[in-house]
């Protein structure tokens, strides 16, 4: 992070004489997003609104919430790092300030936060998360999404799913990694390009596609899930799920960037483009459209989610890309 | 329908939201995600227009034969589409205007929009990379999606673009295949092969990185194909 580089940071107090629905219908329409969006911005506050910018830039933000009637405030880049906690859902860029979006959004863990804390930078195109590992913990990361790490951490392979599964494919290795007698920062690079997304979780249950799973604390648990003939066989080649339960940190990965819906009834996503989905939505594998759909379509066989949750969904899928670089084989 | 970009400019997915009554077609494969209720159906052609045999010729224009059509039964509905390749996307309006676009960047268009496979003459043929060319006439919305980012360049004059580097360009402008350097040889050896020199008033839009250069680039690394 260079010097001559600002966060503009929303202190969340109101300017005088500024009434606060106005202050946040104005500041919505400029961000162009819902208001719910901003309150829930500004009730992080103080919170960066857009971070590692030139001066220049950051006072043409500060300038243009101050006319909403938000105090706003610019730090260096440097002052910052430690002493604010950034909006884990980053603005959208107003239109005029396009070229900008591309200025990498860095998620830090929020201070009051329950589990170990952790960085994620380069999101969401080339995502990249730091971990604080604390003193005689351990951490459970995919095999070989280790970057970087201090040389204390001890590292330990283990298999998870049991030999059985291991014959289907459906196994999963692990590495385990102990900061013995003093904390530890250990760096995760997965290895597709794309998105990160951290969940705490607290007893609740989340299915990971095989690929996306990233790091997960030891009270977390890992089960790989048999899928059924059906399922298993016609989702795809590698496609089964990593059931995580218990209390503690998430991590995972996207191909391209990651997007959250909402399940209210149902919906139906390519099966090779689901990240992970909440438990308690039914899922079928089934096909879209007639039987010509089926064979033509260029969808086949799509996963159809019903009940009440969330679908994280990636952008790119790793299958259509390999099927484009299929042309380009050598003969 | 409403078109909205998520995600721009590396990793783009186009997120359509349609009333009941309104129609979208898509190239086949590109959905990743819809509402459960939408209804998808696949053809060779565009609802009430053409047949095989546009179908056909966009099979030769490296377009899939085959293409989605979406409509949302009862209530308002979504669906998301995304490309293959890591880039950004374009959505345009056309306003009874012609665009002719690269075979391999149609992403979706609304149901008026009129498609057709636009033979550009023997010219083309040398240009190697898409001998065909799209054509959409109409109004409506368009998506177009690109590897790497889309920059649009105004041309009044001329203005010369690598083929692989064409996105889309309006109708109004007239282009011919040349050679980008002086001589053949030079532009041979050069790696720039043929490139498009356009001539007159109008849009290009031109996608920052080439696929074919990207695929050949990988050729090497990848498992030779069985038979």
């Amino acid at each position: 992070m260079q010097d001559n580089h600002f966060n503009v940071i929303l202190t969340g107090d109101l300017r005088d004489g500024i009434d606060l629905s106005a202050a946040i219908s104005s500041l919505a329409a400029m961000f162009k997003t819902s208001e719910e969006k901003i309150q829930q911005t500004i009730a992080k506050a103080p919170v960066s609104v857009k971070s590692n910018v030139e001066a220049a830039t950051a006072e043409k933000f500060k300038t243009a919430i101050e006319q909403c009637g938000f105090v706003c405030v610019i730090k260096a880049v440097s002052e910052t790092v430690a002493a604010t906690a950034p909006v884990s859902a980053p603005l959208p860029v107003p239109v005029n300030q396009d070229v900008l979006a591309s200025a990498s959004e860095i998620v830090e863990s929020p201070a009051s936060f329950k589990g170990l804390s952790y960085k994620i930078e380069g999101r969401p195109d080339y995502s990249f998360l730091t971990v604080q590992i604390p003193a005689n913990q351990t951490l459970k990361v995919e095999a070989s999404a280790m970057a970087t790490m201090d040389t204390h951490l001890v590292m330990k392979t283990k298999l998870k799913g049991g030999f059985g599964r291991f014959l289907t494919g459906e196994s999963l290795f692990l590495n385990e990694f102990t900061a013995e007698r003093a904390a530890g920062e250990i760096g995760l690079a997965p290895g597709t390009p794309g998105d990160l997304f951290h969940q705490y979780l607290d007893g609740q249950t989340i299915f990971l596609q095989n690929s996306a799973f990233v790091a997960a604390t030891m009270d977390v648990t890992l089960e790989t899930k048999w899928q059924g003939m059906l399922k298993g066989f016609f989702s795809g080649e590698s496609f089964f799920l990593i059931r995580c339960s218990g209390k503690g940190d998430l991590w995972f990965n996207s191909y391209g960037a990651i997007i959250e819906i909402d399940v209210e009834d149902d919906y139906v996503v390519d099966t090779s483009n689901i990240v992970a989905f909440t438990d308690g939505l039914e899922y079928n594998i089934t096909r879209v459209g007639g039987y010509k759909s089926l064979f033509f379509s260029g969808e086949g066989f799509v996963c159809r989610f019903t009940g009440k949750g969330k679908v994280w969904i990636q952008t790119r899928s790793a299958q259509a890309f390999t099927s484009w670089a299929h042309f380009f084989r050598p003969v | 329908m409403k078109v909205e970009l998520i995600n721009r400019p590396g990793n783009t997915a186009a997120k359509i939201t349609l009333q009941p009554g309104e129609h979208c077609t898509a190239e086949s494969g590109a959905m990743i995600a819809m509402s459960g209720h939408m209804n998808i159906t696949t053809s060779t052609h565009k609802k009430n227009s053409g047949g095989i045999l546009k179908a056909a010729k966009r099979l030769l224009s490296g377009e899939s034969f085959f293409l989605n059509h979406f409509d949302s039964v009862g209530k308002e509905g979504e669906v998301w589409l995304g490309s293959n390749l890591a880039g950004d996307m374009l959505a345009l309006d056309l306003d009874n205007e012609n665009l002719i676009v690269q075979s391999g960047s149609f992403l979706a268009c609304e149901d008026s929009i009129d498609m057709d496979m636009g033979w550009q003459g023997f010219k083309s043929l040398l240009s190697g990379e898409s001998m065909f060319w799209l054509n959409l006439k109409g109004r409506g919305k368009v998506v177009l999606s690109s590897f790497g980012a889309i920059y649009p360049i105004e041309v009044n004059g001329d203005y010369i673009v690598d083929t692989g580097h064409i996105v889309a360009f309006n109708e109004t402008l007239n282009f011919t295949i040349t050679k980008a350097g002086s001589s053949w040889l030079q532009s041979l050896l050069g790696g720039e092969g043929l490139v498009c020199k356009f001539s007159g008033r109008g849009t290009v839009w031109c996608q920052s990185h080439n696929p074919n250069s990207f695929g050949h680039a990988l050729t090497p690394s990848l498992r030779v194909r069985k038979a």
